[in-house]
């Protein structure tokens, strides 16, 4: 129950219409026995020759009868299901909510299609949380217990039965099915999670594939996750219809002995043979409230699963991350100093430091770039400056404060990022573009789009998922307007014109170096060409910083940054 | 592709069944009322003992559990043929994905492809377990009714048989209506999808950019416009059963005022009769109003395979490979490109009738600025996408008349992004090889490719799993995983997209040595970032704007090519020429 009291929770907001789809349903199902009831006697009634107009009333109240069930069931209906869809809608914002201080951690754990497949898939199933699991009971429990009451005028121990009947349809044996289901445990949620992950690891990796003529067994894979996951469904369905068929056969066999007793009551003279038919009526309306119970359990199960597999993502106490409230924010409004002191760094499940003891100092408004092969460190240390990973050993000062205790929001608001992985949405240009300011104007935008020699580009081009139909230079210089719009007073590139030729680079550096004047810029880059104009260079292998200094400092020096000046003589571009 | 009516009927046997089930509750449904009737009339007005009443109840109880088996078998029935169908579309739906090209796979959203495979296709379980079987139950049981009701008393059956028509009728209509909202609904559904899987992947930019939280906002409309959605279907379902339930409850209320008149004040009927057809006629109503909530489900599994079906029948430009066989020989296949023209459609992607050929065992550099064609022209010649105009030739015949098995097995393509799937490094290594590999080839091809001592460096050495998309490597990294698939394949021709950045000296060296290894074997086509490599290149091609300026060789193309030369002698701070 633990794990639903938050989806109990989000509904309590619902009250309104919970109290309604209660009452509308009592309604309907006392409406649904009395209408039968009356029909019973009606009959019976008119057998006896009575006074006409007692068949005139009796008709009168089962139209009555008739009417008002019709009416309150759409009513119900209505307001029940308007309860849990507005609550699905809330619980799947909660969940994102809760997803959006995790990510880009949460990345390395579930795979995305994994992730939509919870936030659409399981919070989908959780309808059937409130609409068969949660009011139904109630609704069940009162009209049940009115129609015994009313029953008990006419015959005890038709009453008594009809108590049995309550206690076993409607908890012994859905009690009995839910015990049962638990044992089974359906794996039909998780079978759905794995097929739904491999249909999106093959749309993303088609091309590889393909090249590796692997369709052909990724497609048998995909067929049998989907025959697990379709026998998941089944077995799960005939698991509920079983328990649905043999509820609705309790329930007739209490009919039976309602008929058998009332017969046998009639005989021996103790109850009058015009009620006979009514209760027998009672007995086969009453329990159509009861045999949705058969259903009871495996909803239940299947809620409760659906929330754990919720819960399980957000709510991992390795991720609790320090209240906001409580840090510091950032005056962003001019550069700040950076200081860097004895940062180590390993990621998890990683043997190896990524960073080993990095000391360094960043004054405001300095250019700094960071060099060094591939894997040195270089993005690490980006990605601590951003609060992407906290900082685990030593520390590093923003402006004087340790910036575990700055707030994240202020970080991020204090500096345009470029990260090799720049993500782009489904949109145009210019949706993509208005990330950096709503205030931004289509003239803006193409300012900027001119400055990274993207003039070919207008801000209502089209834009595919993941920027798919840009090139991979295209993008970046398009990551790189996005920070320019951006104007905060700290750079962190990493790599930003990687894909680009020199010529390009070197133009979008000018622009840069002009816009960047006053900030304080930390360049990681693959290139050595063009760092003349940098301050500092710090030069960095596996996780150390192995040099420091100007351009012409470290070529005179003709240590390492001097190597690789040396290799990179031999690049192209 | 086939209606949902013609899928369900080709299960025969199952189908049978369903009628004898539905014949055999029709005679339940009628014997529970002949002999509940009997127990009333015999000790209400015939005075009878309880001993005689037995025998009725006794037939009462086996009619009671019959029922509840007949429900069971009924339900099982439907539920097994759900299970084959979803099956079948899901494997129409994989086949399909399978035969795209490339750029079609780039097309759309894939949240929205997932969500096609999942919910859409789980939508359409309820039209076989739920839809048809009643439909079948709902033709045969009313009958079944109305014929011991007419047997009994014939007014009451002519009442039934002039108000149950309402019922299909107003469903009719209120079917057609449904359909369409209901593929709006799916719709929304998948737009949802597509939003939702967009903005996670994008949520690290989207936090740098402060817009998290606004994004928020986009998320709850969506998800709220996919509620609105969904309460348009419903409000339809709920007005539709409304109006059958006052259908059904004014044919019951006649019925009863009917028996109750002609009982009291005619006295044409016994109590046996009235009471008879009073119990038949909430049974009549109620199967066909079953009819009803179904045909409601089973419309809106309609709208989903509607969808399905469109998916289906998507299959533009699919890429026909031939039959030929391409033997592999002692040498690479010739490859030739000629007049090849390529547009993904917009215009702004373009190749423009691109002439050249590459004979076997020479190295061909691809060079020119970013977005100049570069990357379009690999994915051409690895068979990825087809040309729009002109023919790649190998060996002299056009590439796609031959085998695609037997092409994709001579090639290696080692992008600069290659996909890593989820599973360990080895197995992605692996994957690279045409049959089973020993763990000592695998790490003897990470060596080679130089990504080996990066892998030791990690905890779990070849057996550490990478994410979704190698997001734990970097790129470099990925692409050197990509290159070890290339030493296990030993491929006939091998397109290589250079990396741009610079890696670490040692690394360098292992590189060269590697690609220069893999090019003993193979004809080598390249996308040039490397000095040596365009100058030990045995032609180059220039491209610039997505045309061929430019064939030959590094010294030709010094000598000739203003363009190329300044671009060689920028990299080299001026200094080279």
């Amino acid at each position: 129950m633990k794990d639903l009291s938050l989806v109990i929770k989000l509904m309590m907001a619902e009250k309104k219409d919970i109290f309604y789809s209660v009452l509308l349903g009592v309604l309907a199902g006392i409406g649904a026995v009395g209408l039968f009831a009356a029909s019973g006697y009606l009959i019976s009634i008119s057998a006896l020759t009575p006074p006409l107009y007692i068949l005139t009333i009796m008709i009168a109240v089962l139209q009555l009868f008739s009417i008002s069930r019709a009416v309150s069931r759409y009513g119900e209906r209505y307001f029940s299901h308007r309860a849990t869809f507005t609550m699905l809608s809330n619980l799947r914002v909660h969940f994102y909510n809760k997803l959006e201080p995790l990510a880009p951690r949460i990345f390395h754990k579930y795979q995305s299609g994994d992730l939509l497949s919870r936030i659409v898939g399981d919070v989908e199933s959780l309808q059937n949380f409130f609409l068969r699991v949660f009011y139904p009971p109630i609704v069940m429990v009162i009209v049940f217990l009115s129609t015994i009451v009313f029953t008990a005028w006419f015959s005890f121990s038709v009453a008594i039965v009809l108590i049995l009947g309550l206690v076993l349809t409607g908890f012994l044996i859905p009690a009995f099915f839910a015990l049962r289901r638990r044992r089974l445990a359906s794996e039909m949620r998780e079978k759905r999670g794995e097929l739904s992950t491999e249909v999106t690891e093959f749309l993303y990796g088609f091309r590889d594939l393909k090249i590796h003529q692997q369709l052909a067994s990724q497609e048998e894979a995909l067929t049998t996750s989907s025959e697990k996951y379709i026998q998941e469904q089944e077995q799960s369905g005939i698991h509920t219809l079983y328990s649905q068929s043999l509820n609705q056969m309790v329930s007739f066999i209490v009919t039976w002995s309602i008929v058998a007793i009332g017969a046998y009551l009639v005989t021996e003279g103790s109850m009058e043979g015009v009620f006979l038919a009514m209760l027998i009526m009672i007995s086969l309306t009453v329990f159509e409230d009861s045999t949705p119970m058969a259903a009871f359990p495996s909803h239940y199960e299947d809620s409760r699963r659906a929330t754990s597999r919720l819960l399980s993502v957000v709510d991992d106490p390795a991720e609790a991350v320090q209240a906001e409230e409580t840090k510091r924010n950032l005056d962003t409004e001019g550069a700040f100093p950076i200081e860097i002191n004895n940062v180590s760094f390993a990621y998890e499940r990683e043997g190896r430091n990524m960073l080993e003891d990095v000391s360094l100092s960043l004054p405001a408004g300095s250019k700094t770039a960071i060099v060094g092969p591939s894997g040195s460190g270089k993005s690490t240390l980006i990605q601590l400056l951003l609060k992407v990973y906290p900082v685990q050993e030593g520390d590093i000062l923003i402006d004087g404060v340790p910036l575990n205790d700055v707030s994240e929001e202020s970080m991020w608001q204090g500096a345009n990022a470029v990260l090799q992985d720049n993500h782009f949405f489904y949109g145009t240009i210019r949706d993509n573009l208005q990330l950096a300011g709503d205030e931004l104007t289509d003239e803006d935008m193409e300012a900027v789009l001119e400055k990274v020699k993207l003039h070919s580009f207008s801000v209502i081009d089209s834009v595919l998922e993941k920027g798919e139909n840009l090139s991979g230079g295209e993008k970046q210089r398009l990551a790189m307007a996005r920070a320019m719009l951006k104007g905060a007073p700290l750079w962190l590139l990493d790599e930003p014109t990687s894909s680009l030729d020199t010529l390009t680079e070197q133009d979008i550096y000018d622009q840069l170096f002009a816009q960047a004047e006053d900030d304080t810029v930390v360049l990681v880059s693959h290139r050595l060409t063009g760092l003349e104009r940098m301050d500092q260079i710090i030069v960095m292998d596996r996780g150390k910083i192995i040099e420091s200094g100007t351009y012409e400092e470290l070529m005179e020096r003709r240590g390492y940054f001097y190597e690789l000046k040396q290799i990179e003589k031999s690049v192209l571009m | 592709m086939k209606s949902l009516k013609e899928i369900a009927s080709m299960q025969r046997n199952r189908v049978v069944f369903i009628y004898l089930i539905s014949i055999l509750l029709g005679a339940v449904i009628i014997g529970q009322a002949y002999f509940i009737v009997t127990v009333v009339d015999g000790v209400f007005l015939q005075d009878a003992s309880f001993q005689m009443i037995w025998p009725a109840l006794i037939g009462l109880i086996i009619v009671f559990i019959l029922r509840a088996m007949v429900t069971y078998a009924h339900g099982r029935t439907g539920m097994k043929m759900a299970a084959k169908a979803k099956q079948d579309f899901r494997q129409s739906l994989v086949k399909q994905y399978v035969k795209n090209p490339v750029q079609a796979s780039l097309k759309g959203q894939s949240g929205e492809k997932v969500s096609i495979m999942m919910d859409s296709v789980d939508e359409v379980d309820s039209y076989f377990s739920h839809f048809y079987p009643q439909k079948i139950q709902s033709m045969i049981v009313p009958i079944m009714i109305l014929i011991a009701v007419y047997s009994q008393n014939v007014l009451s059956g002519l009442i039934m048989t002039v108000t149950a028509p309402f019922i299909p009728f107003a469903m009719a209509i209120i079917g057609m209506k449904t359909q369409k909202k209901s593929e709006e609904q799916m719709e929304k559904l998948a737009v949802f999808s597509g939003r939702f899987l967009d903005t996670l992947q994008g949520l690290a930019t989207l936090k740098f950019f402060g817009r998290a939280k606004q994004q928020q906002r986009e998320i709850q409309d969506s998800s709220l416009n996919y509620r609105d959605a969904t309460m348009d279907v419903l409000k339809i379902a709920f007005v539709s059963s409304l109006l059958l339930e006052f259908i059904s409850m004014l044919g019951i209320g006649l019925v009863a005022i009917e028996v109750g008149l002609r009982l009291l004040i005619y006295e044409q009927l016994t109590f046996f009769t009235a009471f008879f057809v009073l119990i038949l006629a909430p049974e009549f109503y109620s199967s066909l109003k079953e009819l009803g909530s179904a045909f409601h489900t089973g419309r809106g599994s309609m709208g989903a395979a509607k969808k399905v079906t469109a998916e289906l029948e998507d299959h533009e430009q699919e890429m026909e490979w031939g039959s030929e066989t391409l033997t592999v020989r002692e040498e690479p296949p010739t490859v030739a490109l000629d007049h090849v023209s390529f547009s993904y459609g917009e215009d702004r992607f373009t190749l423009k009738n691109i002439d050249a050929t590459f004979s076997p065992y020479n190295q061909i550099a691809i060079v020119g600025r970013s977005g100049a064609g570069k990357t379009t022209l690999l994915n051409l010649l690895s068979g990825l996408a087809a040309p729009s105009e002109g023919d790649i030739k190998v060996n002299g015949q056009s590439l796609y008349s031959y085998k695609e098995k037997d092409w994709f097995d001579q090639l290696s393509y080692i992008s600069q992004n290659p996909y890593l799937f989820a599973g360990t490094i080895a197995e992605n290594v692996a994957i690279g090889a045409r049959g089973e590999v020993s763990r000592e080839e695998v790490e003897a091809a990470c060596e080679k490719a130089g990504v080996a001592e990066m892998v030791e460096r990690l905890e779990k050495g070849y057996d550490t799993p990478v994410g979704e998309a190698g997001r734990g490597l970097s790129g470099g990294e990925k692409q050197r995983v990509a290159l070890a698939r290339a030493f296990l394949k030993r491929p006939a021709i091998i397109l290589f997209d250079e990396p741009t950045v610079g890696l670490d000296l040692k690394t360098e060296q292992i590189l060269q040595a590697s690609i220069h290894e893999l090019a003993q074997s193979a004809t080598m086509i390249t996308v040039a970032h490397r000095l040596h490599t365009v100058m030990e290149a045995d032609q180059i091609l220039y491209l610039e704007a997505g045309e061929l300026v430019a064939k030959g060789t590094h010294s030709e193309l010094i000598e000739h090519v203003h363009d190329y030369r300044e671009m060689v002698s920028t990299q080299r701070g001026g200094d080279a020429g």
